[in-house]
């Protein structure tokens, strides 16, 4: 039984490691928190139904789908909102996401209605390894995010856009001086969010059923694996991930399920108490 | 007719509650609150399971003090972080009440909610009044907290709090005790949010968690936007004003026959979104900007720069 919740919570935690990867280099470079992540992860899941179901693609055409649709949108919401308001300080832009939250999500809600719906793939038997049982989605959501994890810590530690998004996210000015672009760079980690995040709306809908609440119900916990790992630190919101992911899982053998989203809310809280900077911190008390 | 238009003006008064709150904690505070719809829920609830028991003076008090004892514990965590976490903080304490709501159905009812509130001076009414009373309540109770809004913002205490929202480090530098501050702002909201619960509770006289959505805050954050962030006026105007505007898309429906009731209040809910991101970009003032105070309204003889 715990063997089975850790291996679940393994997997939920990669399923958390993507958005909550772009949640955190979004702060990293704009300085906000962008409310607006489980809405794209819907919107995601959204592109990957009409990939697979209405279209008719297999899987990861679809995700591909999903993920240029994210990123078009997150460049669109950076260009029509967020750009224009970048000079006037986070709680403007921090509110102006969740406007840009609340468009998305009801665009998808007015297309697709409320009813939930699932992608077309063929119902294939659980593996049986030792007692527990693993999925073959589950298998396909490790994989991906392993495989898209490891290209975008070489794209952040060993290219040079990622040397410029680090520089960025260090100093904007001191980046300036060195001539690389804030605007440039910005737009480029919002289309890079916003194909992660797309792509992770693809395997949230493998996990559970696409609706227009889908990401707002992962809101919290993403929130929560981000902060746990220190707002901006990359590698930390993948450990955070991990850890919330776990915890939310193993938290069935000792509270009622409804309450799994109580661990994340309770892991931010004694988190603020005790841990301010999260585990791998960046600077977060003010004056 | 008539009970629409009074239906109408609590839903305005109610929402011109949760304003006038948000605009304390937001507007004037600078505290950014997600959780709107916690503190409203809480609140009505509260009311729900108190006023067949203690009456509804009683239970409206309660209702208040019980908001701004949680607005005091969740500020008191998370107010000596950045903005983002207060916000994270809310978004989630507002996730725990409703599932806290629908899953504790012992105390709450859970999805059935709690039937048969009491009504304030529901024994004085007269037959064929339908909601004239409560619509009087309504009225009374709006505008007594705009008069203690208004009053909180022309105090000394009011500010203090803009200048700790415009510069804290200015203001702990000239020795303001910016923590307290912010956490009494942020208590005295949520009680505002509290009794807008309390008037919610009284006037449908049936409550369940499905009334207490993210929508409130999302509409509450328009009406502050709209109505001029710390200009109480303003947002009084800006709630009356967006409740027109939305009800008005009910009548779509007539005009438009091929959209279904989902696909209406989907549409509702993404204007409210691209209203706030199009007043935040076009309009940052609002409808009535706030009162700027300047050195020449105390010594009208100053010849300073303010």
């Amino acid at each position: 039984m715990a063997a089975q919740l850790l291996l679940n919570g393994l997997v939920t935690g990669l399923l958390l490691a993507l958005p909550a990867l772009a949640l955190t280099l979004i702060f990293g470079i704009l300085k906000f928190a962008n409310f607006a992540v489980g809405s794209m992860l819907t919107l995601g899941a959204y592109a990957g139904y009409v990939g697979n179901v209405v279209l008719g693609w297999p899987l990861a055409a679809a995700a591909a789908l999903a993920a240029a649709t994210g990123a078009l949108a997150c460049l669109l919401s950076d260009a029509l909102v967020f750009e224009r308001l970048r000079e006037r300080g986070s709680i403007t832009l921090l509110v102006a996401s969740m406007g840009v939250s609340l468009v998305i999500e009801n665009i998808c809600r007015f297309t697709f209605g409320n009813a939930a719906l699932s992608f077309d793939i063929a119902p294939a038997r659980p593996i049986r390894w030792q007692g527990i049982r693993i999925n073959h989605e589950q298998i396909v959501t490790a994989a991906a995010v392993v495989v898209i994890l490891i290209l975008l810590h070489i794209l952040l530690t060993a290219s040079p856009l990622g040397r410029a998004m680090r520089a960025v996210a260090d100093n904007p000015a001191l980046a300036a001086v060195r001539g690389i672009e804030r605007r440039t760079v910005a737009r480029i980690t919002w289309a890079l969010t916003g194909a992660v995040l797309g792509g992770a709306g693809v395997l949230a809908g493998l996990d559970r059923a696409i609706d227009p609440l889908m990401g707002w119900n992962y809101q919290i916990p993403i929130f929560a694996a981000a902060i746990l790992g220190g707002l901006g630190s990359p590698v930390g919101a993948v450990a955070g991930a991990l850890m919330i992911g776990v915890a939310e899982e193993m938290s069935a053998l000792i509270l009622p399920t409804n309450y799994r989203q109580v661990v994340s809310f309770a892991v931010i809280l004694v988190l603020l108490l005790f841990r301010t900077n999260g585990l791998f911190g960046a600077k977060a008390v003010r004056k | 007719m008539m009970s629409y238009l009074v239906t109408i003006v609590i839903f305005v008064s109610i929402a011109g509650l949760v304003g006038l709150a948000l605009n304390l904690q937001w507007g004037l505070a600078g505290l950014v609150n997600f959780g709107v719809s916690g503190f409203v829920a809480l609140g009505a609830y509260m009311v729900a399971l108190t006023a067949p028991h203690l009456g509804w003076l009683a239970a409206t008090l309660t209702a208040a003090l019980l908001c701004a004892a949680v607005s005091m514990a969740l500020s008191l965590l998370t107010i000596r972080l950045e903005e983002n976490y207060l916000a994270i903080v809310t978004i989630g304490f507002a996730e725990i009440v409703r599932i806290l709501l629908l899953n504790e159905s012992w105390l709450t009812g859970g999805a059935l909610g709690i039937a048969d509130i009491p009504r304030p001076f529901a024994s004085l009414t007269p037959a064929g009044w339908g909601d004239g009373i409560i619509l009087v309540f309504a009225l009374v109770l709006v505008a007594l907290v705009y008069g203690l809004m208004e009053g909180l913002v022309r105090s000394p205490f009011g500010r203090v709090l803009r200048a700790v929202r415009d510069d804290a480090t200015v203001a702990a530098a000239l020795g303001k005790p910016v923590l307290a501050l912010r956490v009494r702002a942020f208590a005295v909201g949520g009680a505002v949010m509290g009794l807008a619960g309390a008037l919610h509770a009284f006037f449908m006289t049936y409550i369940d968690p499905s009334q207490f959505t993210p929508i409130i805050t999302a509409y509450a954050f328009m009406a502050v936007i709209a109505g001029g962030r710390g200009s109480n006026l303003g947002l009084l105007l800006g709630a009356g004003s967006i409740m027109l505007l939305l009800e008005a898309t009910r009548f779509l429906k007539d005009l438009v026959p091929s959209i279904d009731g989902t696909q209406l209040s989907a549409m509702r809910l993404a204007l409210i979104g691209i209203g706030i991101i199009l007043l935040l970009i076009l309009r940052p003032q609002g409808l009535v900007a706030e009162p700027r105070r300047t050195v020449r309204d105390v010594f009208p003889d100053a010849t300073g720069e303010s």
